[in-house]
């Protein structure tokens, strides 16, 4: 017997199934279209046996159905929703992609939350019931969506704020408003009678000041020392000899990623280098990298003098000019027990040029050889 | 009831229970396959040995609490649906029941979940490598290169591509890591698998207990030649891997004047070597040949052929350089005689050349590629594996002579 649920599966896989026909007829018949298209009538069929063999669940009669059915619908925004969508879609074809995205996501969500609703308004005669039903079903997507949203809008606020400060107000900052928010936290903990209306409404100004000042600190934008820093490139310019750049050489590079996936590690004790090969610990005498593919170097120093690793890479031609010049990479400065991440990208085996090799200035006569196979 | 809806009831019956037990026992006898070199639960090494306990011990509980849940599952629809009975008394919690029916399962996965922990730490473990070697994927073959390591008489470093040459009974720790997408690798035999990812070294434990060839594919999605990106591990005794260590070391060997094999060496440095690396070979000039995959190959390597005829299969391990007769001659060897068998190599006689040849007319048509010279804009103009080259039957010739002299 085909009941009102299952009705929806049995479409569905009708619909699949022709429309995998026409696939495989018109456009390729052993494609992973074609498979798409099958599954998915297959599940639709499996689901409409289910809920036919089940008797749809809930509705007991025709009656208590058909009940349901002169519910008067509720008010919805969501087609004027869907509406905008679709014209900012059109809208962002012609100017920004941006836009066209943003018509998507409101086509999408206004199309959702439109059919659940109309769903669940015609679900049974009573209306409590309805709404209770519509929430049920969308609330777990509506909550995590609405509060990705709200902590987005904070971080970014945030961000821009911090960025515009300078450190130490930074610091200072960071350190009051997350004890505020511990202290509140305790406070309506431990006072339930701090619960509700005035904790809401805090939360809103706490909210709605946060985001005026990121937009304000937005708009004036990051403070001088970064935008020079961006300007002049110190985040990627490193000097391989022995002085210290202006801004950020000294700070190791302290990004765990690069550290835990590391193809050899140089360190330095008491004035000599020593390599081993992750997974390895003997020491060895020759490091090997395979050519043209990122690997990260560590290197550790134990001396209270601060050094860094220099890989020696042969010889490349200045573009302009077909000058040969040295062509070095290296970490920055590393003070006592702190690391720092070399990331080489060979592309010549070391027979053309080689071996290459990794120094440490001021540890003259040492070096570990480099083997690009 | 009548008679006749009875039997047609009945005949319904028959044939639902006919077609459940055709699809069940089509899928159980698909377990007992014969030839399955990949099948996970026969392990060859102690890594994969222990994997497979654990599994055997997951397998079991599942089993149990699915068979439970399933008779339940069936038992509920079946007994209870809608036959317009009065709805029964509608009741709402039971504390006692719900705190039962979260503790045993809460027990069952505690259990399960002590040894999968302490397997994952064994499988982490390597304090204990005897051996490192490099391993690094590309679309669509594996490249292995093993560090210099003086125990084991390796001083310079080697580079082979397909076949993982490793000792036997030994802990080798291989470091992953790939050229353009993910990969990964895996040899079910002899351990799990393993994600091999651009710009990170992933480490991954193996170990065969005796000599013999574990095959493996590559088990992560990395665009078209996905299925015939597979690799084999070669396991041998420490003495065979310490022969085949110093042969991989061993100076080129030039083809002698006036051979095939002479003029096939002229035609690789003309068409080949902008892409494959030979050690030792030398230009017309007397100065070494580089390759320069990074300007020709979007991944920025092409299997170095220094020594292709040392290994037995070519193209990511997917086709064979061994003719039938002499492949199944050293993959069904026993394990003693099997290190000799594999350290012939590939001889004249032994050579699958029509496949060898099908690759050198038009490795694309064999092996799906993008090599297509129209459609290389989104990689700046370098392939994605071996192109088209059209070179004559004749250089095809002289370059198969010249290719068996690499060994
Ligand atoms: C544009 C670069 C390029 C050129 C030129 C080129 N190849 Fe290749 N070749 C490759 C790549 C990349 C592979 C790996 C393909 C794969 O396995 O998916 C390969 C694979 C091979 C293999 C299999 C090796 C193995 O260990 O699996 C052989 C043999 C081979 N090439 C021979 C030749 C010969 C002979 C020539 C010259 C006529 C040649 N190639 C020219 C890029 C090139
Ligand atoms: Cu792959």
């Amino acid at each position: 017997m085909i009941t009102t649920g299952s009705k929806y599966f049995y479409g569905v896989t009708v619909l699949a199934t022709i429309a995998m026909v026409l696939y495989m007829l018109f456009v390729n018949p052993n494609d992973i279209g074609a498979v798409a298209l099958g599954s998915l009538a297959s599940a639709a069929a499996l689901l409409g046996g289910l809920t036919s063999f089940t008797r749809d669940s809930t509705a007991h009669s025709v009656k208590e159905a058909s009940a349901a059915a002169t519910q008067p619908a509720p008010a919805a925004v969501w087609p004027l929703i869907v509406a905008v969508g679709i014209v900012m879609l059109v809208f962002g074809l012609a100017t920004n992609p941006i836009v066209f995205v943003l018509g998507i996501v409101a086509l999408v969500a206004g199309a959702v939350e439109w059919l659940v609703q109309d769903y669940a308004s015609r679900a049974s005669a009573d209306s409590e019931f309805n709404s209770q039903l519509r929430g049920r079903l969308l609330h777990p997507l509506e909550f995590p969506v609405g509060a990705a949203v709200v902590v987005g809008i904070i971080a970014i606020s945030f961000s821009r704020i911090m960025l515009n400060i300078s450190k130490s107000a930074g610091a200072v900052v960071f350190i009051v408003v997350s004890s505020l928010v511990l202290v509140l936290g305790f406070l309506v903990a431990l006072k339930p009678s701090m619960r509700g209306r005035a904790i809401g409404t805090l939360c809103s100004v706490g909210f709605v000041a946060l985001v005026g000042a990121g937009i304000v600190t937005g708009i004036s934008g990051e403070r001088a020392e970064l935008v020079e820093a961006a300007e002049e490139d110190h985040y990627s310019h490193m000097e391989c000899g022995a002085e210290a750049d202006k801004y950020f050489d000294k700070h190791p590079n302290n990004a765990v990623s690069l550290k835990s996936a590391t193809l050899a590690t140089i360190t330095v004790r008491d004035g000599k280098m020593i390599a081993t090969l992750s997974g390895l610990d003997a020491p060895v005498e020759k490091v090997t990298i395979p050519a043209s593919s990122p690997v990260q170097v560590l290197f550790h120093n134990l001396d209270s003098e601060e050094h860094r690793l220099v890989a020696e890479l042969g010889e490349k031609k200045v573009a302009d000019t077909g000058v040969k010049e040295k062509s070095e990479q290296c970490t920055q400065l590393t003070g006592e027990d702190q690391v720092n991440v070399l990331t080489l990208n060979i592309r010549k085996p070391s027979i053309a040029a080689g071996p290459y090799k990794l120094t440490v200035p001021g540890l003259e006569g040492q070096e570990i050889e480099v083997y690009v196979p | 009831m009548s008679r006749h809806a009875l039997s047609a009831r009945t005949a319904r019956r028959a044939r639902a229970l006919a077609i459940t037990t055709m699809v069940g026992a089509s899928m159980f006898l698909a377990g007992c396959a014969k030839d399955a070199p990949q099948d996970v639960f026969q392990p060859k090494g102690e890594n994969a040995a222990e994997i497979n306990d654990l599994q055997y011990m997951v397998f079991g509980i599942a089993g149990v609490v699915g068979v439970i849940m399933t008779v339940l599952f069936v038992v509920t629809m079946t007994k209870f649906r809608d036959k317009g009975q009065p709805i029964p008394e509608q009741s709402h919690g039971k504390p006692a029941l719900e705190i039962t029916l979260t503790i045993i399962p809460a027990l069952i996965l505690s259990v399960v979940g002590v040894f999968t922990t302490r397997t994952i730490f064994n499988l982490a473990e390597t304090k204990d490598t005897e051996l490192v070697i490099n391993v690094t994927g590309q679309q669509w073959w594996w490249e292995y290169d093993y560090p210099a390591q003086e125990d084991w008489g390796i001083d310079q470093p080697i580079i082979t591509s397909g076949q993982l040459v490793m000792p036997a009974d030994t802990k080798v720790l291989i470091r992953e890591t790939s050229r353009d997408v993910i990969h990964s690798y895996w040899i079910p035999a002899l351990n799990g698998k393993r994600d091999a990812v651009p710009g990170r070294i992933h480490t991954l434990r193996l170990q065969a207990d005796n000599p013999g060839i574990y095959a493996g594919q590559c088990t992560e999605f990395c665009g078209l030649s996905h299925a015939n990106m597979r690799m084999e591990a070669v396991a041998l005794s420490k003495d065979d891997f310490a022969t085949w260590v110093k042969n991989q070391q061993a100076a080129y060997k030039a083809p002698a004047e006036n051979t095939l094999a002479k003029e096939g060496e002229a035609v690789f440095l003309n068409q080949c070597v902008r892409c494959h690396q030979v050690n030792g070979l030398k230009k017309a000039d007397g100065t070494a040949a580089i390759a320069a995959p990074d300007e020709n190959v979007y991944a920025g390597a092409a299997p170095n052929l220094s020594k292709l005829m040392s290994r037995n299969t070519f193209a990511g391990a997917t086709w064979d350089l061994l003719k039938k007769e002499c492949r199944g001659g050293v993959w069904d060897a026993k394990s003693e005689e099997f290190g000799a068998k594999y350290l012939e190599g590939v001889s004249a006689d032994c050579l699958n050349e029509v496949d060898l040849r099908r690759w050198l007319r038009n490795a694309p048509a064999m092996k799906p590629m993008y090599a297509d010279p129209t459609k290389l804009e989104p990689t700046d103009g370098k392939y994605r594996g071996m192109p088209y080259l059209a070179l004559s039957e004749g250089d095809i010739d002289k370059l198969v002579a010249y290719l068996l002299t690499l060994k």
